[in-house]
């Protein structure tokens, strides 16, 4: 009799959540420094041609996204990294998914040099060698005799993580100075004459790009719609949105207008690549 | 005629001496300007300089703690703390004792130092009602050049899914019957080599421990350690929002028979081995989880162990044959196994089925295995996640036990089906 009780108040439990279970008034989208300008043009012209639908959107990083994701307050993660394992493992314990990944555009992470800065190209070797510290000086790479002062993002930027996986390979060096966005970091070698920077391609206005080689014999690329479509640009990465579940409802709706042709035109505006 | 020159002349010379007057005025208050502009400049000089050392003080000041701040950046404090009620069944409450309580199930606190990249110590104490025991203290190192591989050395969780699924995500406030037999408390002390795939969905676990850990801190009682070694492969399917985890385990190990030369085998036969010699520990399991995106998650997981588990006599060398009998080592083969039916509905609810099956003694059922019977556990629950950081519980346990004339419940009837019923609600807060 008792655990008849139980059970029926269990039952009813479960009725009552399924049905608040799948109302959602709005779609909050939150993650990649790298994608916010992306994100913020999407949600505008999407909210502009459906004035019903409401998208919120933040930056703060992919891994304050991803965490947002697992939290439950986030519906949307942009991340500039494909999620960690370690990641998709909190996904499993609280949702029971592995979490849907969709690439939305393409990046070629482009090396920022001072506009003054001779050197040209650079090699992944070379760029892994003077993001640990081993290479310190310009002259060392073909630039002039002054010390190589290094610029990068914070650890909850997936751009940091997709760098530091895919280039560097080994610790960062301590005298990288961490700085909240691209855009600051920009700016930085902007203003540094013997600066170095990495970030998403649609923020590198007013610095040099420097061509980027597989190795010492390989040819030399810039970060451009070619290289990227070609997949000839070394440092080439997919942007991502995140959720936990396959989308539906109005969700679904604007994930779908993202990799529409419609979509798609924004990503080549803001100054990325299309997936397709 | 003259009259108007010399009028012209006078006023000249007054014109003369008015530019004159005017030019001394105005040399006279440039000067007097000059001087004081010459006073002004020196004293803006001077606090330039004095706010100029004031910043460079300030600047030095910021360093320090910005210095500080970095080294505390790399110590996290986590943790969480369960809140129980529980209501049992009458055979669980021997007479004037509580049919209910309310008690502090777990209150952990968590140190993650990370002074580099690639290097981890975690410090974790718990503090549940009556109990202050360290649970983990381990290291964590990154093996330079070889991605993902990890070696851990402290100690820490035995490599199992059941064991590692913290109780803070788990489904069910308890784990299984036969996880909890076979590995008390859960850690053991030792050392761990870990590959977890970043580009190949596989992980690896092998350790080396003590192999005796109950929950104490305990050194080793023999000199051979046991080996624990676990493959697991997870394959995703995301056109069909499909995950699929399966792997294998096994432990490898022994107890010494220290003082007392007799074994009582699993069949209930009196064996005997040298003093010296290693009782057999162990075991191999096979575990699956599949993972379905069906409005909301969905998960199927489940563990299957058997082996042979030994314990060993503590009873002194110098007792008479009749005691060393009485309290001989002990050999079982077992079996066991768990599984989970967890639903989610929503950010919000989780609705939890679980079945779980533990025999200690396979060889022998009824009236031989007296005490060692079997269970079979049907295990209901409901979690609510209020927010990040609260989650509530609401479990029923069932127990089936096996019948024999050993096994009575509170009127000390025999051959019996325990009323063993536990209803629980849990306040979890994590931080």
């Amino acid at each position: 009799m008792k655990i008849n009780k139980i059970f029926s108040i269990m039952l009813i439990a479960a009725s009552m959540a399924t049905a608040t279970a799948f109302s959602q008034a709005k779609i909050t989208v939150k993650g990649s420094d790298t994608m916010v300008i992306l994100a913020q043009r999407w949600a505008e012209l999407y909210m502009k041609s459906n004035p019903s639908a409401t998208i919120q959107v933040t930056g703060g990083g992919s891994g304050v996204g991803i965490t947002a994701l697992i939290n439950g307050t986030t519906d949307i993660c942009n991340a500039s990294r494909p999620m960690k394992q370690t990641e998709i493992e909190k996904l499993k314990a609280r949702y029971n998914t592995l979490g849907v990944q969709i690439p939305c555009a393409k990046d070629g992470v482009t090396i920022f040099l001072n506009e003054a800065n001779k050197v040209e190209a650079l090699t992944l070797k070379q760029l892994s060698d003077i993001y640990t510290g081993k290479i310190r000086n310009w002259k060392e790479v073909g630039g002039n005799d002054a010390e190589i002062r290094l610029y990068g993002r914070e650890n909850s930027s997936g751009t940091y993580t997709y760098f530091h996986d895919e280039v560097v390979k080994a610790d960062y060096a301590a005298s990288v100075e961490s700085l909240p966005g691209t855009a600051a970091v920009v700016n930085a070698v902007k203003k540094d004459v013997n600066g170095i920077g990495y970030g998403g391609a649609a923020y590198a206005v007013g610095v040099k790009h420097a061509k980027v080689k597989k190795d010492a014999n390989a040819t030399a690329y810039l970060p451009t719609a070619e290289s990227i479509g070609k997949g000839e640009y070394p440092i080439t990465r997919f942007l991502y949105m995140y959720l936990r579940n396959r989308p539906s409802g109005e969700t679904k709706k604007y994930v779908d207008w993202i990799l529409s042709s419609e979509g798609q035109m924004i990503v080549t505006e803001v100054g990325y690549f299309p997936v397709k | 005629m003259l009259s108007d020159f010399c009028t012209m002349i006078i006023i000249q010379t007054k014109e003369i001496n008015m530019k004159k007057i005017f030019t001394v005025a105005v040399l006279a208050v440039m000067s007097v300007y000059g001087f004081s502009q010459t006073q002004k400049l020196d004293s803006l000089k001077e606090s330039i300089e004095n706010h100029q050392g004031k910043l460079n003080a300030l600047d030095e000041r910021v360093l320090v703690n910005e210095s500080d701040l970095a080294k505390l950046n790399k110590i996290k404090v986590s943790g969480y703390i369960q809140s129980q009620w529980e209501y049992y069944g009458k055979d669980l409450v021997k007479t004037n004792e509580p049919t209910n309580t309310f008690y502090i199930r777990r209150a952990r606190i968590k140190f993650t130092y990370e002074p580099a990249d690639g290097v981890k110590f975690v410090l974790q104490p718990d503090f549940s009602t009556g109990n202050l025991s360290l649970k983990d203290a381990y290291a964590i190192v990154n093996i330079p050049k070889l991605n993902g591989w990890t070696i851990w050395a402290g100690q820490f969780n035995r490599p199992d899914y059941e064991v590692e699924y913290s109780s803070s995500s788990r489904e069910t406030l308890e784990r299984s019957r036969l996880i909890r037999a076979i590995y008390p408390g859960e850690r053991e002390v030792g050392a761990k080599l870990e590959y977890s795939g970043t580009n190949v969905p596989v992980t690896f676990q092998l350790m080396a421990m003590n192999g005796n850990f109950t929950g104490a801190n305990a050194k080793d009682v023999d000199s051979k350690k046991d080996i624990m070694a676990r493959f697991v492969y997870s394959a995703k399917m995301p056109s069909a929002g499909l995950g699929i985890d399966f792997g294998v385990n096994g432990y490898f190990g022994g107890n010494r028979a220290k003082t007392n030369k007799y074994v009582n085998e699993s069949n209930g036969t009196l064996d005997s081995v040298k003093v010296g010699d290693y009782l057999k520990k162990q075991w191999f399991g096979g575990e699956i989880r599949i993972y379905a995106d069906v409005l909301g998650g969905l998960a199927l997981k489940g563990e299957y162990i058997a082996g042979t588990n030994s314990t060993p006599s503590i009873i002194a060398a110098s007792s008479t044959m009749a005691q060393l009998k009485a309290s001989p080592n002990t050999v079982r083969n077992f079996s066991g196994y768990y599984l989970y039916f967890v639903k989610n509905l929503g950010l919000k609810h989780q609705f939890v089925a679980k079945y779980d099956f533990y025999d200690p003694n396979t060889k022998l059922s009824g009236d031989a295995a007296k005490s060692e019977i079997w269970y079979k556990t049907f295990t209901l629950a409901w979690q609510y996640y209020l927010n990040d950081n609260i989650r509530i519980s609401a479990q029923y346990e069932m127990p089936q036990n096996e019948k024999n004339a050993s096994i009575k419940n509170i009127a000390g009837t025999s051959n019996v089906q325990l009323n063993d019923n536990t209803f629980s609600v849990r306040v979890q807060a994590k931080f």
